[in-house]
């Protein structure tokens, strides 16, 4: 048998590693060559390959000095630290609550579920309006307001207020998703331990820190890898509420923006961007990952 | 006693508690949706002048005339066919070769499956250049090429889940089978393909939430091309008529039309598209 599924390995996994390599592995080796080389997209300046137009590290000297990207740079890391702590909050409190309520549970985790399924784009169009004419116009800001909170209006011509706006949005879409994780998570703690500690006399918050907080690690470390990666990458959201305008750029859209923003179409410096990009996203998870691990083997 | 029906007062008031809280969440996340589906049959004015207001009448003609706009019915079949070719693609391929690389316990196998592992560490925007100019120079910036590059996106978390699922499958009966005389396809599509039906609804499911409403890729690879996705659609209905403020009489109805065929299927498929979720998180 051990000599049929080898005969029968490289054609069937032939496939994927096509796929793999001209999808993936192809483009990721071009692009980190191309970003040490002065690429316009379509042709290479200064010569016929990447390697005659070799700039050296000139892209990302560039990149560094260029004060969009500095800008976009510091946005995200702003927008995914706020965002990553609000959104699980929510989230636990969402599965905290479904999973204690007697009744209707299903219809709750439903509805919170929803907003998941839909687009960025098309969800950030209705929060664009919501923003711009129902929190502007009429609930906090306008002639007639109902509460007037001027932190809450315009919010979309506002490089801080517009970071807030995109936690409004993120956190209404994500925390849904998450929920569900921290259900399953608090579903498999076993129900004798808190019935221990409440005979043991625990009250409410040391029973939550003592045994829901610990048993759950491994559901953290998930949703904390899904919320920082999709944060950190996020795009249709930023590109829907403010298209990166007023100074709003996310990494993402800042790298998709480069090759407008500079005449030729600095590629070359876009691929240095994204490069970083990468490397950003590589050591943030890998050490996310291995931190919460380690929580997870002292509880 | 005395205590114990303290005790169940306290809890019923706490059940009421959280039931008027969750009732207000769910409020408010419902608020968007109900907001769009009332400003859909609306004209422009009415929509900015009293957004929270039903509509005077429910008049269809915004929501027809957004669907033509748009092209509704072509970008529908166009996202429905490259959501569905895409997620095939993925389940076969990456099936066949999780199926493999765990029957194949060597060193060549190992590297294959570190290497898409590895890969769900990249994200989109360190290879979208050179994938275009690279798909582009073999002709494939096309409806072809973004169902292909879908295929490779997807590959990781693909692999990744079944390989997970198919080692706790014993080899057993398969050699039974093989011994029967069954071929290579019929081993595979008859007797292990059928017992991977959990992770094959997950793999469906995840990949197919992310296809459908995707808007980079097919804006980078189809653009502004005849044939376009109902993202896109929606992308260009936006923009292009953006520059004279925004026509929320054709956006709210195009967005409207475009997430109904989403909500439908979720409504029917509700149970397995939260396990899905909850199982690919898990798994992954």
């Amino acid at each position: 048998m051990q000599k049929y599924y080898k005969k029968w390995f490289l054609p069937l996994a032939l496939p994927s590693i096509i796929l793999f390599l001209f999808v993936i592995l192809i483009p990721f080796l071009m692009g980190v060559l191309y970003s040490f080389s002065a690429w316009r997209g379509t042709y290479f300046a200064g010569g016929d390959n990447a390697f005659e137009a070799f700039v050296g590290v000139q892209n990302y000297v560039n990149a560094f000095q260029n004060d969009k990207f500095f800008s976009a740079l510091v946005y995200t890391i702003q927008f995914t630290l706020i965002a990553v702590v609000v959104i699980n909050v929510v989230a636990l409190a969402l599965a905290m609550m479904v999973t204690k309520i007697s009744k209707a549970s299903g219809i709750f985790r439903t509805i919170f579920f929803m907003p998941n399924l839909l687009g960025g784009l098309a969800l950030g169009f209705i929060w664009q309006f919501i923003f711009q004419i129902v929190f502007s116009q009429i609930l906090f800001g306008g002639d007639n307001p109902l509460i007037s909170i001027p932190v809450l209006t315009n919010m979309l011509q506002d490089h801080y207020k517009a970071l807030f706006a995109l936690v409004i949005l993120v956190t209404w879409q994500m925390a849904g998703y998450m929920m569900i994780i921290y259900i399953t998570g608090l579903n498999n703690i076993p129900t004798d331990l808190y019935e221990a500690a409440e005979m043991d006399g625990a009250n409410a918050f040391q029973r939550f820190r003592v045994i829901t907080l610990p048993m759950l690690m491994p559901a953290i470390t998930i949703v904390f890898f899904l919320t920082l990666a999709n944060c950190f990458k996020l795009l249709d959201q930023n590109i829907a509420l403010t298209d990166g305008n007023f100074d709003t750029r996310l990494l993402a859209t800042q790298i998709l923006r480069t090759t407008r923003d500079t005449s030729p179409p600095d590629y070359g410096m876009a691929q240095a961007q994204a490069v970083i990009f990468f490397v950003l996203i590589a050591i943030v998870t890998l050490v996310q990952v291995s931190l919460t691990k380690r929580k997870e083997v002292e509880a | 006693m005395v205590k114990n029906h303290h005790m169940s007062v306290k809890r019923k008031i706490g059940q009421v508690i959280l039931y008027v809280v969750l009732t207000l969440i769910a409020l408010y996340t419902l608020f968007p949706v109900a907001f769009l589906v009332i400003n859909s049959f609306k004209p422009q004015a009415d929509i900015v002048g009293s957004p929270l207001s039903l509509p005077k009448t429910w008049n269809f003609s915004y929501i027809v005339n957004a669907a033509e706009q748009i092209n509704f019915f072509q970008a529908l079949g166009i996202t429905f066919l490259v959501t569905v070719i895409s997620v095939a693609l993925l389940v076969i391929v990456s099936s066949l070769a999780a199926w493999v690389m765990v029957r194949n316990k060597n060193k060549f196998s190992n590297i294959l499956l570190l290497m898409f592992t590895a890969a769900m560490l990249i994200p989109f925007q360190a290879v979208m250049y050179p994938l275009l100019s690279l798909f582009e120079g073999m002709y494939l910036k096309n409806i072809t090429g973004l169902i292909l590059m879908y295929g490779g996106f997807g590959l990781s978390l693909s692999v990744f889940l079944y390989h997970g699922f198919i080692k706790s499958v014993p080899a057993s009966i398969e050699e039974a089978a093989v011994i029967d005389g069954a071929n290579i396809f019929q081993l595979f599509f008859r007797v292990v393909f059928p017992l991977l039906k959990s992770t094959t609804a997950t793999v469906i499911i995840l990949n197919a939430m992310w296809i459908w409403n995707d808007y980079l890729l097919p804006f980078l690879v189809i653009g502004n091309g005849e044939v376009r996705t109902l993202t896109l659609e929606l992308y260009f209905a936006k923009m292009t008529s953006g520059q004279y403020g925004n026509p929320w009489e054709l956006i709210f109805p195009a967005v409207f039309v475009s997430i109904i065929p989403i909500i439908v299927v979720f409504l029917f498929l509700q149970k397995y598209i939260v396990k899905g979720v909850s199982d690919g998180a898990i798994k992954a």
